[in-house]
């Protein structure tokens, strides 16, 4: 073998987290190696979904000016109750949605994910595709000093890792930081597609004005037959991106597949016009952690610190994970240019890394939503007895019958007592309440 | 040993969807690689270096987006990549392509001997497997097709011997060098690249050459004045017009498969009764000879 | 006695290898009879180069040639491309035919753009299909791009000979006319072996011998089959029909069979009177390699599988009740002519 390959990092993953921290990292000055196993970054990365500018702000504060791969700013949002035959809407429109840059934009990762990569390049990244990262290379007492690949010779040394390898965190495991793979309890399993529509026809159907507008809704109740998940519905430019995600423990107690929940979903009544006549172009499945903040894996050890979907940082009720991916990227590659002034690489000194972590917006939102996960795995009856409760109570409402209102009061009261007891529904919201409240 | 290959960036074809309405190519999204048979082209290339010592050119005609194939030319181990690459190229035929591959190849020998050409059997969007004779005919240098294997090469007395895939068998060739090939993917099978070699590429750039510079090219030769050939129409495949489906579900077995003999029979493709005298098709000659 | 310079001459290249004629080059002979009924003033000849091969000229003309040019010379005897490009296209700068149709084979696929590139024309590859454009009087070449999965009808202008190049099997081979003559024109090549740097010095034939492009009757499998038993099955049916096996493509990735068997876009193409599915869905990639076949029998247990929408008769059913029961009629077939 020839020379040792060195640097002054490695990067495993080239998602938002680990892309963030190779920015980071490269605008310091460190010589920042970005190994992604992709036959480019997003070859095979996807999510909904939503990206949020407030990320992209910290990390790279002139990316208006780059030309970023977004779809449509997010102008209309909100949730979707939907029963078998009805829905029922809360969303939001407002002007203040209006300003530029928005607060949050639609994207498709097959095209964020390789601009936001070239960024890096352009800031002095090595980006290295079609490798995966197999393991560590340790010195003697055993402290991470790089990490072997799939290639031949392919070692590569730093004195410091950052690993942003997502869901599948198998090195993660490898170092012992994670105990094992996640229980389907804890994982949610997303499927999605992204249908072709041309421009004008996604502004008509979502009554959007132009392409400065964009719709981004999460659908609660049929879409994933009442089970603990959600559907969604995304405007993209040109197109509509639609999934929907159920723990995978669901999945399997319920024998399910989830391309058949997603076709059901899009042949639902209500959803069905809105995707007449597009065309599929991308599908695929991914995973979501649904780690809560009780079981996140150690998030340092000697040389190496885990940033994003890897040590299960998704506030799923929010949908949002990119961000707290690029915020904890960003804060590692902090941490490791300090660590590199300090010469000091140590469990001891990273542990720094998570200490600013908990001071951001990322722990404490995953400590406040730390039951959430637990409460719809206990209540998986939840979405199906009030969304359809809702849809059924709305309809009452909304019609007239030549019923005294009372005593259709009272009748909405029933249907929902029908459905479940009293007790069950105020230890049901409290259940949600302890969830949201943490 | 110099090599110069010849690759070309394709579509993805089974990646390929058509526009119902248009029948045109939708190549939105649909991913491009290098040629599949290029990929081997370049592999053998590189093997030779090894052996020999030597360099690997690569060149391409395409559009800017090509240079990301020429990269991975690059971590397969070539040493120079060269992008051809001018609006005014646009829309060649086999024609105009070999006329400009077989110029920029001149401009290379001026700078050096080479000593092997290398392309693929066909690119897979096109499949017409005629770049490589056209550049051979105009370089005026020997041309084997169909090239399977190389059993002996040796540049200092510039003769290889070159095993050529034909319907019937295998020929074994003696070629003066320089000799163009067009390969088989069995040349050589693609290795893996070492990590060295993928940090080389992530920093390369490929030399850019336009219409004019550093090669003057014809204008009369190249792109769509260059090329005799032009698309009239393109259209979807008209699917054959399909049959009766019968179901034993429904009419029983017997009567499904009696249904199926007699409509053979109807239909005059071959005489059931008569077939059981007829031979099989393959007396050791390949029976494509009358 | 017609002007012979103003003559459109359709040329078709003889394929010969060891003094047989490739039955391509009378499948053209028949493609190009019917183009020069659609274009006044041609004529259909045949170009023959090689090495004591004088007498396929006979042949050519019951196919359908009025004349045959000849270049017989010993560096000929086996083709090589620079004297066989150099040889013909002498004669097409001499004669100036208007469309010049070559095989689609190895050797056809050699030469061809050879001597299109040295006559500086255009060369469609590949074609399916041919016919004389109504209202420009010129050559359509049609041909699949993309995997099968577009058609491109090519069209050359203004630049003569318009060349194609026309895979085997793909157009129907003509009635030969016993007692058709014509006219030979001997020419010739002034090469010697010195000048060409190409030397033949070995021949390894293909074992096995099969060569499912060339045969009748088809009898073919896929992942349906589910082991490689089933092809003993398959292979039990074509032997009582007098055909061969072929197979999709996953049966060769699988390893249960060797990829001479393969029947599509990476495998053959093939053009049989009788084509078996069993077993096979019908993806994109296997149907242009077989949907030229005569009659297409697909055997299949889902009724929405593809194959079933270019199949002449289809049957929903088992493959492992359906084929014992082919070859039990087929038998029985056999042994009711046998008695008579
Ligand atoms: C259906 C769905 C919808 C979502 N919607 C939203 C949303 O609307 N908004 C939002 O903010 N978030 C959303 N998320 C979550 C979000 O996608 C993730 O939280 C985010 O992508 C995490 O980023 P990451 O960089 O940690 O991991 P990833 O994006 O998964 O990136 C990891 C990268 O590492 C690479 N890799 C893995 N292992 C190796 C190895 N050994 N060697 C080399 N490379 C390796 C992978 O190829 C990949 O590129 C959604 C997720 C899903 C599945
Ligand atoms: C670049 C590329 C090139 C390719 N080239 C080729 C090629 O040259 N040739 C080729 O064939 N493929 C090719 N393919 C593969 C092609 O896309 C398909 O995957 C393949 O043809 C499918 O083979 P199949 O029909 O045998 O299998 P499947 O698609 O799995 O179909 C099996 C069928 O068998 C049926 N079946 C199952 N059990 C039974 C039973 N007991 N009785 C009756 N029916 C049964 C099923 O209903 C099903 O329809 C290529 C693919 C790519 C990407
Ligand atoms: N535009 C091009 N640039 C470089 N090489 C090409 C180009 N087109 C074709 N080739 C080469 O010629 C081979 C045959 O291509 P084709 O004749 O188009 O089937 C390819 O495998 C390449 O090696």
């Amino acid at each position: 073998m020839a020379n040792k390959l060195t640097f002054d990092a490695i990067v495993v993953g080239g998602g938002p987290a680990g892309t963030s921290a190779a920015i980071t990292m490269a605008r310091a000055g460190l010589q920042t190696i970005l190994i992604e196993r992709g036959r480019f970054a997003g070859a095979k990365n996807f999510f909904g979904g939503v990206l949020y500018t407030h990320a992209l702000d910290a990390v790279l504060p002139d990316w208006q000016s780059r030309g970023p791969a977004l779809e449509r700013p997010v102008t209309d949002t909100g949730y979707w109750l939907l029963s078998p035959d009805s829905v029922l809407r809360f969303t939001q429109k407002s002007e203040r949605f209006k300003k530029v840059p928005a607060e949050s934009y639609t994207a498709l990762r097959a095209n964020f994910d390789p601009w936001f990569a070239q960024q890096a390049v352009d800031l002095g990244v090595l980006v290295i595709t079609k490798t995966t990262v197999t393991g560590f290379l340790r010195d003697e007492k055993g402290r991470v000093i790089g990490v072997t690949t799939d290639r031949p010779d392919g070692d590569v040394y730093a004195p410091v890792v950052i690993i942003a390898e997502g869901v599948n965190n198998l090195l993660t495991q490898q170092l012992g930081l994670a105990k094992s793979d996640l229980p389907p309890r804890f994982v949610a399993l997303s499927v999605k597609e992204y249908l072709g529509l041309p421009e004008k026809e996604v502004e008509a159907r979502f009554g959007l004005s132009g392409p400065d507008e964009g719709v981004a809704i999460d659908v609660f109740g049929d879409a994933t037959l009442g089970l603990p998940g959600t559907g969604f519905i995304y405007t993209d430019r040109a197109g509509i991106s639609i999934g929907c995600g159920l723990l995978l423990e669901q999945l399997v107690i319920n024998n399910l597949k989830p391309y058949e929940i997603l076709a059901r979903f899009k042949n639902h009544p209500i959803i069905k016009p809105y995707l007449e006549g597009a065309e599929r172009l991308e599908y695929g499945a991914h995973l979501i952690p649904e780690t809560g903040y009780d079981r996140m894996p150690t998030l340092y050890t000697d040389g190496v610190m885990v940033a994003g979907d890897a040590a299960g940082m998704v506030d799923a009720l929010h949908r949002e994970g990119t961000n707290l991916a690029m915020i904890a990227g960003k804060i590692a590659g902090e941490t490791a240019v300090e660590a590199h002034k300090q010469r000091n690489f140590s469990a001891e000194f990273l542990k720094e890394y998570r200490r600013r972590l908990q001071d951001s917006f990322v722990l404490k939102d995953l400590k406040q939503y730390r039951r959430m996960t637990d409460f719809l795995d206990s209540t998986p009856h939840f979405m199906e007895t009030y969304v359809n409760f809702a849809n059924e109570a709305a309809y009452r409402y909304f019609t007239a019958h030549g019923m005294a209102k009372r005593d259709m009061e009272k009748e909405i009261i029933r249907l929902l007592t029908r459905r479940r007891s009293f007790l069950g529904v105020a230890v049901d919201m409290i259940k949600l309440l302890r969830g949201m409240r943490g | 040993m110099h090599t110069v290959v010849a690759i070309k960036q394709v579509p993805d074809t089974t990646n390929v969807r058509i526009n119902p309405e248009t029948g045109t190519l939708i190549r939105e999204g649909v991913p491009a690689i290098i040629n599949p048979y290029d990929l081997h082209a370049v592999e053998l290339a590189v093997r030779l270096k090894e052996r020999f010592g030597g360099k690997v050119t690569v060149i391409t005609m395409g559009p800017p987006k090509a240079a990301e194939a020429l990269i991975e030319c690059v971590e397969q181990g070539a040493d120079r990549c060269i992008l051809i690459t001018d609006r005014k190229f646009a829309a060649a035929d086999t024609l105009a392509t070999s006329y400009v591959l077989a110029r920029a190849i001149e401009a290379l020998q001026e700078e050096g001997p080479i000593d092997l050409y290398l392309f693929g059997l066909q690119a897979i969007d096109g499949d017409t497997a005629q770049v490589g004779p056209g550049v051979a005919t105009r370089l005026n240098v020997p041309l084997i097709t169909y090239a399977l294997h190389i059993e002996s090469i040796d540049p200092e007395a510039r003769v290889a011997v070159v095993h050529r895939k034909t319907e019937r068998g295998i020929e074994v060739l003696r070629t003066r060098l320089p000799a163009l090939l067009t390969v088989l993917k069995e040349i050589a099978p693609v290795q893996r690249a070492p990590l060295a070699n993928m940090i080389r590429a992530a920093r390369y750039k490929p030399e850019v050459w336009s219409s004019t510079d550093p090669v003057a090219f014809d204008q009369a030769q190249i792109g769509i004045r260059g090329s005799p050939t032009v698309v009239g129409r393109a259209y979807t495949p008209a699917p054959r017009q399909a049959g009766d489906v019968i179901r034993v579900s429904e009419l029983g077995l017997q009567e499904c498969v009696r249904r199926a003999l007699q409509n053979i029979q109807a239909s005059g493709a071959i005489d059931l009764a008569s077939i059981a005298s007829a031979k099989r098709p393959t007396d050791g000659n390949g029976g494509e000879h009358s | 006695m017609t002007d012979e310079a103003a003559v459109k001459r359709i040329w078709v290249f003889i394929e010969q290898e060891e003094g047989r004629a490739h039955q391509v080059s009378w499948e053209l002979m028949g493609a190009a009879t019917k183009l020069s009924q659609e274009l006044e003033g041609s004529r259909v000849e045949g170009v023959l180069l090689g090495y004591n091969v004088a007498h396929i000229a006979e042949e050519a003309y019951r196919y359908g040639a009025s004349r045959v040019y000849l270049i017989d010379d010993p560096v000929l005897e086996k083709y090589r491309n620079l004297p066989y490009s150099i040889g013909a296209s002498q004669l097409v700068q001499k004669y100036k035919p208007e469309i010049f149709l070559i095989g689609a084979t190895t050797l056809g696929r050699d030469l061809g753009s050879s001597i299109a590139t040295r006559v500086r024309t255009g060369l469609t590859a590949d074609c399916t299909e041919l016919a004389i454009d109504p209202n420009l009087k010129i050559l359509a070449a049609t041909r699949p791009t993309f995997g099968g999965n577009l058609m491109a009808t090519i069209l050359c202008r203004t630049h003569r000979p318009q060349m194609a190049t026309v895979r085997p099997r793909v157009l129907p081979l003509p009635e030969p006319l016993p007692t058709a003559t014509g006219e030979l024109i001997r020419e010739p090549l002034d090469l010697s072996e010195d000048d060409i740097p190409v030397q033949h010095v070995g021949f390894i034939p293909r074992t096995g011998g099969l060569n499912i492009e060339y045969a009748d009757v088809i009898v073919a499998g896929g992942r349906g089959l589910g082991s490689p038993d089933g092809i003993k099955l398959l292979e039990e049916l074509a032997n009582l029909l007098g055909g061969v096996v072929g197979v999709s493509r996953p049966l060769v990735d699988a390893g249960w069979i060797s990829y001479e068997h393969q029947v599509g876009q990476t495998g053959k193409t093939v053009r049989p009177k009788l084509y078996i599915a069993a077993g096979i869905s019908g993806a994109v990639q296997h149907r242009v390699g077989m949907a030229n076949s005569d009659f297409i029998l697909a055997i299949n247990t889902d009724p929405n599988a593809p194959i079933f929408q270019i199949a002449s008769l289809g049957i929903v059913g088992d493959l492992y009740e359906v084929i014992p029961e082919l070859i039990n009629q087929v038998k029985a077939i056999h042994q009711g002519t046998e008695r008579s």
